[in-house]
């Protein structure tokens, strides 16, 4: 991993690029040779401003901070169209992570830190240590904020797993693995997510990964040095370094190439969870120090760009410059290249700037108390720089300076400017009713077993959900995932996450509008109050006008889709260079995260239904556009538009909901999604099954004759909405509160025999049940 | 003076916190001690030992926590006869440390909970009822008959595997405290998620005061995480699974 490495292969003897010397052909090719990502314009601009040739550190520094993945060089200007203040904003998408206010406490004001990342080229090279990696990255993110780790979720999306096509079965299995291998380890509980399988992500899978945090908000570490910090200590935290993640960040800048796969595989982390649950144990220790003796202090999670990265930027967010000793940092190998060294991704490490005065109690807590050598070889806590007034950034290896660049120029941002092109248009409604010649029998069997609608209880089992003790209600039993994360206390918050890439495919700006409407909807039916979303984007080529273009449209739906609803972004990620070697992107794949408040989480409501004799209510329309809903795929109709969402009518029914959920009316909800009503209405009365009761039927007979849409609209449409179930006794109240609400309108009864009956057909549910329950098991075992 | 109870956190335990805060309403003073301070553990007079990673799981789960010196003062105490509970990767530990079943010498064990039939983690609700007399477990004693105590299989190795004759022993003496169950209470082996032996869920020692239990009574231990919570109940309140930490205490206040 040394000097062998494929991403090196230079002699140590020359330790600089004479940029002025080369033309641009020559200058290309001994970029490529050093394995830099970057272009022969940007290789330029840094050596006029140095003045100099630049050395191979200082290049492989600029290439990891100048990437698109630490950057955003294709995608800042337009995420400055995103709403980012709020009045539940405690922090927007300044830094590692946001953070909504959750609520007080006995006097304290609480807020839930909230990050949102992608880990797909890794997940798609090497399935466990990537998706694993993923989680152990966010939980990070988090963690630097000052705050406990309390709750993960991951929107995954793999390719066609048919049988026969073992690798693309292989990877979604890896990276379900270690999804759960991680996270149950460092005992951080698994609470929602979602998952798709398309032949579209064959080549590019995406593991999207959220993770949430507890923290009082006059307790928040922010990861800058602080005003004061002159003279700060830089004190970096955990693993050794050693040669994984060399050329991480650029690596996920660039396309996936199969041939280049394998040897990629050197830039992909390693992770240690067990290192990890130390930690952060270990930080929480810290934190509490820092609170009793009144100190402020700034606090970073090594990502993209290693040392060099999170030094950098530790620093110049505080106004300061840095000096780094690369001598001085713990490594797990003899001999490393200083360029290994600065930029290497290395796991499990964070960085503190912290005040003289206290490092030799925090180096005593890491390295004592929580014992890090003795949990993995060689971790520690170790001095290895500190924060200056000069607005430089200077690296040592083996007592001479190896990298001296103005520190604004390393971090400060670099834009490009793209040519568009606009996504084609989208297919406009229909004015009649679908026709179709299969049986609504034959169809919802089919839709059941869908890889979108079945069961994902086979994925999620894999994961713990209830470490901790805190989940309210886990993965499967309701919309979205609740959780009560502060003892003696009835506040709660709900967590969905969303994006639906059948609609992607078909139009990217109102894929973004409707991964926003149903993380909202699901934060909804379980009758919380959305506060708050994060994004991430996960499109194409930026350098493809067209695939750029998706990403415009798709940046423009986040957009306007939350300022309808009167939502703010606190912090989202861009990945790009999505899609197959052959040119082809993924679908537009905007997805988003949603968090919702309970001030008592006794009005949370879940999926199944609870007594007989209840009624049901769909609250919502139908429209005649089946674009993006399951029965298009299987049958596979073209020029179907997509759903529209009539924002005013949206807004009145989500707050009627809950209205009635924090009145105590609903017994049940669930959301109209994936598959459609028939599906929502199948799997509310599924819930008792899983509860080992008998499982309670439906009889629709209130659904004849109101529906603006045809049958198959109305059964297998994927138009939104919530289904909700209301006692008997509680029908009045419930109408009351309805009062002018036009979209609310009874479609049946609960009955005890276990049956959907609508119109001649009445299914048993088990069988529904059979059908849903079973095809991700054999992926899944 | 209420119970001391101490909370044993090794290297990757994980559910510590929530297992003091139920041990805690169940009316016990009880402490996370963490790995440096094992020399005060003389000083408790019960041990849970909750669940998570000890160690990584490395060799096989619990086998480097059951000699860390932690452990010295457990084994002391229990063969002092004081109450010791090790949940999930705690019971684990218990095994490694032969502390339950008991049946052989310190630290050789007899029996393992070992990786599950399915050959992954699993994470699912299930139910467990008492299988033997009151008196044969006093951790277990204060529990009602035929009581179904709802709990969570977190694990990845909760399958009780011993050779076929001692596995027979120790269901035909009593150690399997806890079977896996169906909700009309029956307990068939085949209810065991993970394809436990006899269906197992927990074991306990000759004397009846270690108690090994693979599920998590803990996470489903309060209303608000209850399945069955009642609507109008304080949803802070214990209930659900927090009936076998409420017999723990119990059976540390007669002591």
């Amino acid at each position: 991993m040394l000097c062998s490495s494929s991403n090196f292969r230079r002699g140590p003897s020359l330790r600089d690029l004479k940029v002025a010397e080369l033309d641009d052909e020559a200058l290309r090719e001994q970029a490529d040779a050093l394995g830099l990502a970057l272009r022969v314009d940007e290789l330029r601009s840094i050596a006029q401003r140095l003045e100099r040739a630049p050395s191979f550190v200082e290049l492989y520094a600029f290439d990891a901070q100048w990437s698109e993945h630490c950057s955003y060089k294709s995608s800042r200007a337009l995420l400055g169209r995103l709403p980012t203040a709020g009045p539940d904003v405690v922090l927007g998408p300044a830094e590692d992570a946001g953070i909504l206010h959750l609520g007080e406490h006995e006097g304290e004001r609480y807020g839930i830190v909230i990050a949102h990342e992608s880990h797909n080229h890794p997940s798609q090279v090497v399935p466990f240590e990537g998706a694993a990696t993923g989680i152990g990255g966010i939980v990070r993110d988090v963690l630097c904020m000052g705050a406990e780790v309390v709750a993960v979720a991951d929107p995954l999306r793999f390719g066609s797993v048919d049988s026969g096509r073992e690798h693309q079965r292989a990877v979604a299995r890896g990276v379900v693995d270690g999804i759960a291998a991680y996270g149950n380890a460092i005992g951080v509980p698994n609470l929602a997510g979602d998952c798709y399988f398309d032949g579209d992500f064959d080549d590019n899978v995406l593991v999207n990964v959220v993770a949430l945090g507890l923290v009082k908000e006059s307790e928040v570490i922010h990861s800058r040095v602080p005003r004061h910090g002159e003279n700060f200590v830089l004190l970096l935290v955990g693993k050794a370094t050693d040669a994984s993640g060399f050329g991480g960040a650029s690596f996920s800048s660039v396309a996936l190439d199969a041939q280049e796969a394998q040897s990629n595989k050197g830039a992909v982390q390693v992770p240690d969870p067990f290192l990890k649950n130390v930690i952060m144990r270990a930080s929480y220790r810290v934190f509490s120090l820092l609170r009793e003796r009144g100190i402020e202090a700034g606090f970073k999670d090594l990502g993209a760009g290693g040392i060099m990265g999170c030094s950098a930027e530790l620093c110049s967010a505080g106004g300061f410059g840095a000096e780094v000793d690369l001598d001085s940092v713990n490594v797990a190998l003899d001999r490393l290249l200083p360029e290994v060294i600065a930029v290497g991704e290395t796991q499990e490490r964070l960085l503190w700037a912290l005040p003289e005065e206290i490092v030799d109690e925090v180096e005593r807590i890491y390295n004592e108390e929580f014992s890090l050598p003795q949990v993995a070889q060689n971790a520690r806590a170790v001095r290895i720089g500190r924060a200056t007034a000069a607005q430089r950034y200077q690296l040592r290896h083996l007592g001479e300076i190896v990298m001296d660049v103005p520190i604004d120029f390393l971090t400060g941002s670099v834009r490009d400017t793209l040519p568009v092109e606009a996504p084609t248009p989208p297919p406009m409604r229909r004015e009649q009713d679908l026709h179709c010649k299969r049986s609504l029998d034959d169809l919802f069997h089919q839709i059941l077993a869908h890889r979108d609608v079945c069961s994902r209880a086979p994925l999620y089992r894999h994961y713990d959900a209830v470490v901790r003790g805190r989940t309210v209600i886990p993965r499967g039993e309701a919309d979205a995932g609740v959780m009560a994360p502060i003892r003696g206390s009835r506040l709660a918050f709900a967590l969905s996450v969303d994006g639906n890439p059948r609609i992607g495919r078909l139009d990217p700006q109102r894929a973004a509008e409707h991964a926003v409407y149903e993380s909202i909807r699901n934060v909804v039916a379980v009758g919380a109050e959305p506060i708050g979303l994060t994004d991430c984007l996960n499109y194409g080529s930026p350098r493809d006008a067209r695939q750029y273009g998706e990403l415009v449209a798709g940046v423009d739906g986040l957009a306007r889709a939350a300022r309808d609803f009167g939502l703010a972004y606190v912090s989202g990620n861009v990945s790009l260079y999505n899609g197959a070697p052959n040119g082809h992107a993924i679908p537009a794949s905007p997805i988003v995260a949603c968090l919702g408040r309970l001030t008592d989480l006794s009005h949370c409501v879940t999926l199944p239904l609870k007594e007989i004799g209840s009624h049901l209510y769909l609250v919502g329309e139908t429209q005649r556009a089946l674009g993006g809903s399951v029965l298009a795929s299987i049958l596979a109709l073209a020029d179907e538009a997509v759903p529209e969402i009539d924002i005013e009518r949206i807004v009145a029914e989500h707050r009627f909901v809950l209205a009635a959920a924090s009145n105590g009316l609903l017994r049940s909800a669930h959301d109209i999604s994936d598959g459609g009503l028939f599906v929502t209405l199948a799997e509310m009365s599924f819930g008792a099954l899983a509860d080992r009761r008998a499982p309670i039927g439906i009889d629709l007979d209130g659904y004849a004759g109101w529906s603006a849409a045809g049958r198959f609209e109305s059964a297998f449409g994927e138009s939104g909405g919530i289904v909700v179930e209301v006692a008997d006794r509680d029908v009045e109240r419930f109408e009351e509160l309805a009062g002018a609400l036009e979209s609310v309108r009874e479609i049946g009864t609960t009955i005890a025999e276990p049956l959907l009956a609508f119109e001649d057909e009445a299914w048993e549910i088990a069988d529904l049940h059979r059908s849903w329950s079973r095809p991700l098991e054999e992926l899944f075992p | 003076m209420k119970a001391r109870v101490a909370v044993l956190v090794f290297p990757g335990t994980n559910s510590e916190e929530e297992t003091r805060d139920l041990l805690v309403d169940c009316g016990a003073d009880a402490r996370i001690v963490h790995w440096s301070e094992a020399a005060s553990l003389v000083y408790y007079d019960a041990f849970v030992l909750p669940g998570g990673f000890a160690y990584e799981d490395r060799i096989r789960a619990g086998a480097i926590a059951a000699h860390d010196a932690m452990l010295d003062a457990v084994i002391e105490g229990a063969q002092a006869g004081k109450y010791v509970m090790g949940i999930c990767n705690g019971a684990q530990i218990l095994l490694e440390a032969g502390l339950a079943p008991g049946t052989g010498e310190i630290r050789r064990p007899t029996a393992a909970f070992t990786h599950n039939a399915q050959g992954h983690f699993i994470c699912e609700r299930v139910l467990l009822r008492r299988t033997v007399p009151a008196t044969r477990c006093a951790i277990a004693a204060a529990l009602p008959e035929n009581l179904l105590i709802p709990a969570w299989a977190a694990h990845a190795q909760g399958r009780l595997a011993a050779a076929p004759a001692h596995l027979d022993e120790l269901d035909r003496d009593g150690y399997i405290v806890f079977r896996y169950a169906d909700a009309a209470g029956a307990t068939d082996a085949h209810l065991a998620p993970q394809g436990s032996a006899h269906g197992a869920a927990a074991l306990t020692n000759r004397e009846g005061n270690v108690l090994a239990i693979m599920p998590h009574p803990e996470r489903d231990a309060w209303n608000f995480n209850h399945l069955d919570r009642r609507e109008g109940s304080d949803p802070l309140a214990p209930s659900g699974g927090s009936v076998l930490f409420k017999s723990f205490v119990t059976a540390l206040e007669r002591l």
